[in-house]
């Protein structure tokens, strides 16, 4: 068995040329290569992403292109055997090559709203397995979300059911690799079904010899059919956020449902309670909690008036679970950050609150301004 | 060792605001004299030193699980650090001796990991036993509502049943914050029997924060459950000590893809899609070949589950030998083709009326006469021949290749029993299974041979007057 790909060459006339080809592209490609190697050496280890996320963020991209490809395959393939095109829909279904290194090289992925997504969802994950468990003094008593199930109030039941029903289907079953669902907020989620759905156009087009019309239809069709069955309401951030709502927890009971919500490791109920709590949405909560280096959340919290051993409780857990952050250093930090006054730092998150798209606005329009 | 043993006792111990150590018990006071410390002097195990300081400056009670040295051992220690007036106190518990060699993962992790990526699904708890995790897509498939059970108790999604001695795994590894396996429970509702996992899951200060649980479907319904007088029915014996599943997964994971394999291999061996390199076109034979050995060696090996369960039954019913011998020849006549072999079958008129069962003395015969085409050099002749022993129905298969040597006519009737294992195919399981089967249908099967001599096998079933 050879697995030399030589061996497919046609020979020495037909390979002469891409060899010269190839020698002559080397003498631009080595120079470029030391360029990515040298910027890739001298980038600030606090902005580089750690193996770990890298990889958990590469996994995660193929599993959800595979996902959406899988689920546009079986309906294009349906949608062409019920129109009669039982080849094409052999075609369709042929899963020999996906489309995930095509759309990787394509360039198309390098989407920051979708990265943003993807590595905050990296990390929330790693931090979810990482936060220090808090076992109950008493072995009977349930774990926060388990709670609020069998709590009277039927929203709140219900909003603690869904929670628990979003983050059992984000994880998943024994495959890994294998998701039910992207979870992706929706205009992600719609961008990447198109994006998939002209990648598989472009493998298959080939073969479909001139039936292209029917098989951009069926595609298309295909593309709809998944976007019309995603919910983005189903997404765990999305329960979690309503039912934070739900709890809508008064100003004496937050600090507990906060530490417990970290003990029981529910980050993600953590960071809607605490976004609800600040009247912020979950995406820049989540950016708050989840960024090692950002300030702003001891801001924060003092805003919401928790107390020293709140704070405490809340940064010995992310110190532990987010190996970025130090705890020496947030030991050391501490009675600075409760000697914050609440007003302050109410005064300080303020801008926080208004409208995300009116506060991109302006830092858009700040960065013009040098340029004015 | 996986129980946590719960004999130690914590140790506490205390220190003043310096970190000097006021008093520890023995166990604490031991580890920290063994260290290099004394009372008075600051905690000399560095890793709880460094707790304690911080639990003193945040202000709270913190935990964490460590590593420290202890001699030439490494001790994993459960530590809790609680301010209090004038110093903190410290509670120490675990007191596990850890090998010096082992990975930083924990040991339940790893092996967490490892039976549950051999689950049909999965399950966490909190420490009151109620469900916080389930694979979502269990309930579709198994026949429950996954969202209403989140939340409960685990014992409102499972019956759990007791083991021979009357336990529940299940409460015992949580006295001892032990991993447990085979557990038995029905999914309440659904008569589906399955096995449960777990591994328990501690907080840092080391006390139980619940289960991380696989769940492995047992296929067969189990018999009702006896009455309190009825004698246990013994366990069904299973191949290998592999539960009955195992097998049908086997089954079900391996076939299909070998199947996929071996028809993509055919198609491109037969350049279907247009012309390829010679040798290319050798090496996708050469795949399909190996995956049909492999379909076989599956196939074979499911076989070999169901022979050996006590309660496999044979149904017996009338058949004909001579056309069970005609269509087994049938079947082989291709490859007896492709290998220039040629089989003299029973001519249509003989007839051979014995009892048995068709598709198991089809089986029976089909893997004698492959053996006596696979074994036959070229130009060969493989030889059927019908004959009444008493009250026996016999077939022989006897075929010229090289014949098998008395001391080795034993061995090839035992599971895996190869005479040589350079020899191209078979898993060494076929006439294991085919002598197993003979003897279920009330017959048997033998062989006579000499080295040069060729093989002779006589497959015989009671005889139909």
């Amino acid at each position: 068995m050879s697995d030399n790909p030589v061996d497919i060459n046609p020979g020495a006339n037909g390979g002469a040329t891409p060899l010269l080809a190839s020698a002559t592209a080397a003498e631009t490609r080595v120079p470029r290569g030391l360029a990515v190697a040298i910027d890739d050496f001298f980038l600030p280890d606090e902005a580089r992403l750690d193996e770990r996320t890298r990889i958990a963020l590469a996994q995660l991209l193929r599993a959800l292109i595979d996902t959406i490809e899988a689920d546009i395959r079986e309906q294009g393939a349906q949608l062409l055997s019920s129109r009669g095109e039982s080849r094409l829909a052999a075609s369709v279904l042929r899963t020999e090559v996906g489309v995930f290194e095509r759309l990787f090289l394509s360039g198309l992925l390098r989407d920051s709203a979708l990265m943003a997504e993807l590595m905050a969802r990296v990390r929330q994950d790693a931090i979810t397995v990482a936060l220090p468990m808090n076992a109950p003094e008493d072995p009977r008593r349930p774990s926060l979300v388990n709670r609020f199930v069998q709590d009277p109030d039927r929203a709140l039941a219900s909003g603690a059911m869904a929670v628990l029903v979003a983050e059992s289907r984000r994880r998943g079953g024994p495959d890994v690799a294998q998701l039910t669902y992207t979870d992706l907020p929706a205009e992600l989620h719609h961008r990447l079904v198109w994006w998939v759905s002209a990648a598989l156009r472009e493998r298959i087009g080939d073969v479909a010899d001139g039936a292209l019309p029917v098989l951009d239809r069926a595609l298309s069709d295909a593309a709809q059919r998944s976007l019309a069955a995603y919910d983005e309401g189903g997404r765990l951030e999305a329960a979690a956020m309503r039912f934070a709502a739900a709890i809508d927890a008064p100003a004496g009971e937050l600090p507990q449902l906060l530490v417990e919500a970290l003990g029981d490791r529910r980050i993600v109920l953590f960071i809607a309670l605490f976004a609800h709590a600040l009247g912020v949405g979950y995406p820049l909560a989540r950016e708050i909690v989840l960024d090692s280096a950002d300030d702003r959340l001891w801001l924060a919290l003092r805003a919401l008036d928790l107390g020293r051993e709140t704070i405490a409780h809340i940064g010995f857990a992310l110190c532990e679970a987010d190996p970025r952050r130090d705890v020496e250093r947030f030991a050391d930090r501490l009675d600075s950050i409760v000697a914050i006054p609440v007003e302050d730092a109410r005064a300080a998150i303020a801008p926080l609150r208004l409208d995300s798209d009116y506060r991109a606005a302006m830092l858009a329009l700040a960065g013009t301004r040098a340029v004015a | 060792m996986n129980a946590i043993d719960r004999a130690l006792p914590v140790a506490c111990g205390r220190l003043d605001r310096e970190g000097r150590l006021i008093d520890a018990e023995p166990r604490l006071a031991e580890l920290n004299q063994r260290a290099g410390g004394e009372p008075g002097a600051p905690l000399a195990v560095p890793q709880i030193a460094t707790l304690a300081r911080l639990a003193q400056r945040l202000g709270i009670a913190i935990s964490r699980n460590v590593v420290a040295a202890d001699g030439d051992d490494d001790l994993d220690l459960w530590i809790r650090a609680e301010p209090e007036e004038g110093g903190v106190r410290l509670e120490v518990s675990g007191w596990r001796q850890r090998p010096a060699w082992r990975a930083t993962a924990s040991e339940f992790e790893r092996e967490g990991d490892f039976f549950r990526s051999a689950a049909d699904w999965l399950w966490e708890t909190d420490a009151s036993l109620r469900i916080t995790f389930l694979s979502i897509e269990a309930g579709d498939r198994y026949g429950f509502d996954s969202s209403t059970m989140l939340g409960q108790p685990l014992t409102r999604l499972f019956r759990l049943e007791q083991d021979e001695s009357g336990n529940l795994p299940i409460l015992d590894a949580v006295a001892a914050q032990a991993q447990f396996d085979g557990q038995k429970a029905e999914i309440r509702g659904t008569g589906r029997m399955a096995r449960l996992a777990a591994t328990p899951r501690s907080d840092p200060g080391g006390r139980f924060a619940g289960f991380v649980g696989a769940t492995h479907m047992l296929e067969a319904p189990l018999p009702p459950e006896p009455g309190p007088d009825a004698p246990l029915p013994a366990p069904a014996a299973a191949f290998g000590g592999f539960p009955d599943s195992f097998s049908q997964r086997l089954d079900r994971a391996l076939r299909g893809p070998l199947g996929k394999i071996i028809a993509n291999a055919d198609s491109i061996s037969a350049q279907l899609d247009g012309p390829l390199k010679p040798d290319y076109a050798e090496y996708a034979s050469d795949i399909a070949n190996a995956g049909r050995h492999l379909l076989g060696l599956v196939e074979d090996l499911v076989d070999l589950q169901a022979i050996e369960r006590e309660d496999f039954a044979i149904s017996l019913e009338p058949l004909d030998l001579a056309d069970v011998a005609r269509r087994a020849s049938g079947l082989l006549g291709v490859r007896a083709a492709q290998s220039e072999v040629r089989i003299d079958k029973p001519a249509l008129d003989e007839t051979l009326p014995a009892t048995g069962e068709f598709r198991r003395a089809l089986q029976v015969l089909v893997n004698l006469i492959g053996n006596a085409v696979r074994y036959s050099p070229p130009e060969a002749m493989v030889w059927i021949r019908l004959e009444r022993d008493g009250d026996k129905a016999c077939v022989i298969v006897a075929d010229q290749g090289k014949g098998i040597a008395l001391e080795d006519q034993a061995r090839i009737f035992e599971k895996f029993g190869r005479v040589d294992d350079s020899e191209p195919g078979g898993s060494g399981l076929g006439l294991y299974i085919a002598r197993r089967l003979a003897r279920a249908m009330g017959g048997d099967l033998t062989v006579d041979s000499a080295p040069g001599m060729g093989a002779r096998f006589v497959f015989s079933l009671p005889w139909r007057g």
